[in-house]
């Protein structure tokens, strides 16, 4: 490892205001080749790739920087990690010049089985240094510094014994790891767990944050989702605006993963995000979370929380 | 914080035996596989998994409980888009529901959720001889997953494929010791209701029409792919039976024969036949290599 970790970002760039690339998106990306600043990718519906997804990705990292985000590295699961997976991150990295891999502080399954979900830790003394030790080894594998995003959740153990943003800063300063910080999976783990967004943003080590998330959830009253399904609500701009400051801005990227609009509209969502890096910006009345009626009705099924992502064949 | 911290492997063991139980988080709590790990009652919950200001242990268990049904049924019904429209959202969703009661995803990747679904369908497949509508979706569903594969699987795309000068270009004396290597991404499918008609069709009539289940009837089809785009291309008997010939190292000469033993053709019609199917898989890239 290098010593990275007393830079800012690690030493990674700013890459400016970036969009998650999904296969309904190609066509265009490749067409018009948008003026957006950076793509991330979801790193396993690429590592395995020999067919079209591969090859329109690689003509798009020719042109823009590319960030790997990965769903199924189960940082935090108990069953051991899986190395081959872990080369195909490293391999594909090195074949698109991604400028950083990332994931989720979380485990996505255990005894084998894949739940592909981003579900939550207990927050204690054994998962911090469970963590941290996978860590280290997935750092010494990939040979870069892996960067962790906080996710969304719904649960809280009552076996946790510290706040999420105190296991994150000792996470990454024990390991030098890097931290995605997701500011709308923040409001959304803040209102389901009865907490201060603010409290969560300012307790991170700003230092270490190599990049921000931006996204829509849904509201349903008692709790929010993480869909990913529309825009980003004003709240969490005002997060993002003080994430901003307090960080003096890194690579913003905004995910869009149901419902996904016309490029040019996921575009102009996440160049909104400039309004928000001047003070003083913040628009009136936006304190409050958005209340549509039409949400709170919709039943379970409506809905897949984010991460879903599989790729549509093309066929003749 | 409980009296006594649960180890982590124990919280996870049991958080996804409930969250995966498909009766939902009441029935999962009090599954074999969650007392197991920690046993309980449903009202000692809160023991493990603390309430919110808005929701019980129960109903924030829950939101986990939902989400991994609804999003793997999601991606089944995305894997098999016309299986699902044949049999309607609510059936195929049964299926896939019990798929994934016996066959959990173990994959990083979401494209290998379905890899057993045709197994699934077959063990599971009524024995009653009025069941023949379950050898039409195996099919169907036989049909899906090979595209799938192929779309994704290695190609040609790099390397090229046999052109028709090419086979031109062979000696004709020594055509029929020739062989002919297929594409990595060809797959010979022979099916016992015309699926691949019956898929075409789907993707021609709009979605809120009705489309009628075909009668029993032999079909043949080639799946590859071209320009990274999957092409299904349907064949005869004779030709599905020349092709799996050459796909399993028959020389040119022998693959004729295999055909002409499939056929109900003269020998003459046949030969008469050759020289058009050739140029035809030339032209759709089915051979990598001639060996002769």
């Amino acid at each position: 490892m290098t010593d990275s970790g007393n830079q800012p970002r690690l030493g990674y760039p700013n890459l400016g205001l970036g969009v998650g690339l999904r296969t309904v998106h190609f066509q265009h990306v490749l067409e018009r080749q948008p003026d957006v600043d950076w793509f991330e990718i979801i790193s396993e519906n690429f590592i395995d790739s020999q067919g079209r997804p591969r090859h329109v990705l690689d003509q798009i990292a020719e042109r823009y920087p590319i960030v790997m985000h990965g769903v199924s590295m189960s940082i935090g699961s108990t069953d051991p990690l899986n190395i081959p997976y872990l080369h195909k991150l490293k391999k594909l990295a090195g074949e698109i010049n991604a400028r950083w891999i990332s994931d989720h502080l979380c485990w996505t399954g255990v005894a084998g089985v894949n739940s592909h979900d981003l579900l939550p830790m207990p927050l204690n003394e054994q998962s911090l240094q469970h963590v941290i030790d996978r860590i280290h080894i997935v750092q010494d594998v990939l040979e870069r510094p892996l960067v962790l995003e906080n996710p969304s959740s719904y649960v809280t153990f009552t076996d946790s014994t510290m706040d999420e943003w105190e296991f994150i800063t000792r996470m990454s300063e024990a390991t030098d790891c890097g931290l995605l910080l997701d500011v709308n999976n923040v409001y959304v783990s803040a209102f389901n767990h009865d907490l201060d967004p603010e409290q969560f943003i300012r307790g991170l080590p700003h230092e270490r944050i190599v990049q921000f998330h931006l996204a829509g959830h849904s509201n349903y009253v008692t709790h929010l989702i993480d869909t990913h399904d529309g825009h980003v609500i004003d709240p969490v701009w005002r997060l993002y605006a003080l994430a901003h400051e307090l960080t003096g801005g890194v690579s913003t990227l905004l995910e869009w993963d149901a419902k996904i609009p016309p490029f040019e509209e996921l575009h102009a969502e996440v160049l909104k995000a400039k309004r928000f890096m001047k003070e003083h910006l913040v628009p009136a009345g936006a304190d409050a979370e958005p209340h549509d009626p039409a949400i709170e009705t919709r039943q379970s099924a409506d809905w897949v929380p984010h991460p879903l992502h599989h790729v549509k064949p093309d066929v003749e | 914080m409980s009296d006594t911290q649960h180890n982590l492997d124990v919280i996870q063991k049991w958080f996804a035996s409930v969250i995966m139980h498909p009766e939902g988080v009441d029935g999962g709590v009090e599954s074999e596989q969650a007392q197991r790990v920690i046993r309980m009652s449903r009202d000692q919950l809160e023991q493990v998994v603390a309430r919110s200001k808005n929701l019980t242990a129960a109903e924030r268990m829950g939101i986990y409980a939902n989400a991994y049904y609804a999003r793997l049924l999601e991606v089944m019904r995305e894997s098999f888009p016309v299986m699902a429209r044949a049999l309607g959202a609510e059936t195929f969703d049964a299926f896939a529901f019990g798929y994934l009661q016996s066959f959990p995803s173990r994959s990083y990747t979401l494209d290998h959720l379905a890899d057993h679904f045709v197994k699934f369908l077959q063990q599971t497949r009524p024995d009653d001889e009025d069941a023949a509508w379950a050898d039409f979706l195996i099919d169907l569903a036989r049909l899906e997953q090979t595209i799938a594969e192929v779309f994704d699987g290695p190609g040609i795309e790099k390397t090229g494929a046999v052109t028709i000068d090419q086979l031109m270009a062979v000696d004709p004396e020594r055509w029929a010791e020739a062989r002919l290597e297929p594409v990595v991404c060809l797959r010979l499918l022979k099916f016992s209701y015309p699926v691949n008609a019956y898929w075409s069709a789907a993707r021609k009539t709009p979605e809120d029409e009705p489309l009628d289940l075909p009668a029993a009837a032999d079909e043949y089809v080639a799946i590859t792919r071209r320009n990274y785009i999957v092409r299904r291309l349907s064949l005869t008997a004779e030709q599905f039976a020349l092709l799996s010939a050459l796909a399993a190292g028959q020389t040119v000469g022998e693959a004729i024969e295999s055909a002409a033993a499939a056929s109900t053709m003269s020998d003459d019609e046949l030969a008469g036949q050759l020289g058009a199917w050739f140029r035809l898989w030339a032209s759709e890239q089915v051979f990598t290599r001639i060996m002769v």
